[in-house]
């Protein structure tokens, strides 16, 4: 090839590409507003967005898998966690981990009420985008899909949960380690991790599924709300009974008994407040 | 330093200097975070450390860009530049951008768009940077009626840069559109259009260090710029993984992001074969090691490393971790901040007083150094990725407990980093040591002794229409 071939070559190889990468421009505006629910885009979402950038989140989070790598990623967090727990959670993160145990901590941002809620509006709408599925399984912020499965015999015993608990800490975070050290201890059967059923099914989204359970019109149990129906199951195993031959045989649950004669009442809250705290 | 008005490339370098090093100090204060705990958090987060270390990044690269441009631009057209006093102007309003950006961020202000933090003033301002640079050097070709190749491409890539960057002025409602759009200017900044300037830089110091033939380096120059664009248009693609985007991105990102690396390849076979079969060698030996080591270093960080993570069904698994990161540090390092290295050194000897035609010992370390300590980086956030991606990801262990589990990779990049850091302080304090030469003088008679790669007048062809004469 001479000089002007090969001229000719960058010439055209360049023009043919932003060619067919103008035409896919085009063809992606035409499937934006399916993919991304456009219609969806509140004043609420384009407020949230804002709150997002002017926090400057993507230079510790990532959202879409992409910002920095020092925080977790945030694309299908309102999937995993109710409005309640994550306002409570920005309002002070101090309070649901801790910096001395995982070296790292969020700091308070200071966020007003009507920032917090329009973020998680925002947030909502980015977990709903068509993203060809991805994240392939849930991004946990702690813990692990298979409980146990992030730390030793030794160290389950030295710190149950996200972090060591104090008397006065949100109830959440004192549910979270009574799940892991109650006796027999939850997480033995049970994972909060969407799809992970153990010997006990997924513990994750409680709420969508009492709903689910309530208008299947199979329900036999006594509770009306999503809170007396996690109390129920944990005081009264058996009074509705999960649908599976894994789960019960003869009409009693596989659970124990034990929970309601040996938690305490207020300790029942605690994990009602940590369960509750999923969507 | 055959013209006068070259003088300004040394404040330019000076300047991006400076950035350089505080990039650095940025740079370890957020690796040290990732050991935590943190006893800034609420004074200096994370975040605004990032935000600052990338910033400092793109601007002092563009620094140097505009510097070496204006290196180059005399030496290639043989003349003086068109105004001198404008492009200290340009500078200065560059300058004054820069550290307002950076103080900005300290306090809070930026946009909070990943690599797009610069407050809209900010952004004009570079814009009107770019436009009097542009005008700058245009002036000076046509003044000159000298114009190459080399410099074709050069000018494209520059221009192109500017213009890449007008999306990034846009303002879109659906966050998904905005991000689309995002990746125009970064993804086509470098991956795209400053591979372009790079090409032209190599080409440059390619012909000066080697002595090889003008005709042949800016034939194979035309290939790579072919090749870059085939790939890395399209090769946007992977950018578009699992954002809301259309399916039909994730095929077409394998496939051109797989061509990406076949221009690298041929970048660093094109520095190889031009040194071997060069006719002379230059005496400025550690120019050659800054230039070669920049066609290599891009190679391996933007060629093979980009791969590594490119194809859908691996980045399923790797998107927006550490495997990034990896990435990021040893592409950006080998082509942009090498190749701005590459030719600071090879203009020093006649740009500042009193220093040896062939790098001095200082300079020597300055590249093993960092050269170490680049690797030694690279290999940290590999370790720490892979790490990441099986615990996080695969295993579904929680990502606060898996980053605990990796601190001792972070252990490794703080090491790694502090040599990397005491190259970096070596180059800047090598470059700092001599004074700068504010009159012209001829390479030739400034080292006698040494044998340079042909007299300047044999340099190509002087016809403006150079880019047609080749065969």
């Amino acid at each position: 090839m001479n000089k002007r071939q090969t001229r000719l070559f960058a010439i055209a190889s360049t023009a043919i590409a932003t060619l067919l990468f103008l035409v896919l421009t085009v063809d992606s505006h035409r499937q934006f507003p399916t993919l991304t629910n456009s219609e969806n885009i509140t004043e609420e979402v384009i407020r949230g967005q804002q709150v997002w950038h002017n926090y400057n989140c993507i230079n510790c989070h990532t959202i879409l898998g992409e910002g920095a790598y020092y925080a977790p990623d945030l694309t299908k967090i309102t999937q995993l966690r109710g409005t309640p727990y994550l306002t409570a959670f920005m309002k002070d993160p101090s309070q649901f981990y801790d910096e001395q145990k995982h070296r790292r901590l969020m700091p308070n941002l200071g966020m007003s009420d009507q920032e917090i809620s329009d973020v998680i509006v925002f947030m909502d709408w980015v977990s709903k985008v068509d993203n060809q599925g991805w994240p392939p399984r849930p991004i946990l912020v702690t813990g692990a899909a298979l409980p146990g499965s992030d730390a030793g015999a030794a160290q389950q015993q030295a710190d149950a949960g996200a972090r060591p608990v104090a008397a006065d800490n949100s109830p959440i975070a004192l549910g979270e380690a009574l799940f892991r050290n109650a006796i027999p201890t939850c997480q033995a059967c049970h994972s909060m991790t969407p799809g992970v059923n153990l010997a006990g099914p997924s513990l994750a989204g409680l709420g969508a599924f009492f709903e689910q359970v309530k208008a299947s019109g199979e329900y036999t149990g006594k509770a009306t709300t999503e809170e007396e129906f996690i109390r129920e199951s944990i005081v009264e195993p058996s009074a509705w009974l999960h649908p599976g031959a894994m789960y019960s045989a003869g009409g009693t649950s596989f659970m124990p008994p034990t929970y309601g004669d040996d938690l305490t009442e207020e300790q029942i809250d605690q994990l009602v407040a940590y369960l509750m705290s999923f969507k | 330093m055959r013209y006068k008005s070259q003088s300004v490339a040394y404040w330019y370098f000076a300047l991006a200097m400076v950035l350089f090093g505080l990039q650095l100090v940025f740079g370890l204060l957020s690796a040290s975070k990732y050991l935590g705990p943190d006893p800034l958090l609420n004074l200096l987060p994370f975040d605004v450390t990032k935000t600052v270390h990338t910033n400092l990044l793109i601007v002092w690269v563009l620094t140097g860009f505009m510097g070496a441009t204006y290196w180059i631009i005399s030496d290639e057209s043989r003349s003086e530049l068109y105004s001198v006093k404008l492009a200290y102007i340009q500078l200065g309003i560059w300058a004054i951008m820069g550290v307002t950006a950076v103080v900005g961020y300290l306090f809070g202000y930026g946009t909070g768009n990943k690599l797009l933090e610069q407050p809209l003033p900010h952004k004009i301002a570079i814009v009107v940077c770019m436009l009097i640079f542009l005008y700058n050097i245009v002036m000076t070709i046509r003044q000159s009626g000298r114009f190459t190749t080399t410099e074709g491409v050069l000018l494209l890539g520059l221009a192109s840069s500017a213009v890449l960057y007008l999306p990034a002025l846009l303002h879109w409602d659906n966050y998904i559109i905005a991000i689309y759009y995002r990746w125009w200017t970064i993804h086509l900044w470098v991956e795209g259009v400053w591979e372009m300037i790079q090409g032209a830089f190599l080409a440059y110091l390619l012909i000066r260090l080697s002595g090889a033939d003008r005709e042949v380096l800016e034939k194979w120059l035309y290939v790579i710029v072919g090749l870059v664009f085939i790939a890395g248009i399209l090769g946007t693609a992977h950018h578009y993984y699992w954002v809301g985007v259309p399916a039909y991105w994730l095929p077409l990102g394998g496939f051109f992001s797989a061509l990406e690396p076949v221009a690298l390849v041929g970048m660093a076979m094109y520095a190889y074969f031009s040194i071997r079969r060069g006719g002379v060698r230059h005496p400025n030996v550690l120019a050659l090691h800054w230039t070669i080591g920049s066609a290599l270093f891009t190679m391996f960080g933007a060629g093979l490393l980009g791969l590594a993570h490119t194809f859908p069904s691996i980045n399923k698994w790797t998107h927006g971790t550490l495997i990034t990161a990896m990435h990021g540090h040893a592409a950006f390092y080998g082509a942009y901040a090498m190749i701005v290295m590459a030719v600071i050194t090879y203009a020093l000897p006649t740009l500042t007083k009193n220093r040896q035609v062939d790098g001095s010992a200082v300079g020597y370390w300055a590249f093993w150094l960092q050269m170490a300590g680049m690797f030694g980086m690279t290999l940290s956030f590999a370790t720490a990725g892979i790490g990441q991606v099986y615990l996080e990801r695969v295993l579904g262990i929680g990502y606060l407990d898996v980053q605990l589990k990796i601190q001792i990779h972070f252990i490794m990049l703080i090491v790694t980093a502090s040599i990397f850091a005491i190259g970096v302080a070596l180059f800047i304090y090598d470059f700092f040591r001599q004074a700068p030469r504010m009159e012209p003088v001829d390479e030739a008679e400034l080292f006698p002794d040494a044998t340079l790669p042909r007299g300047p007048s044999s340099f190509g062809t002087a016809s403006p229409n150079t880019a047609r004469m080749g065969s």
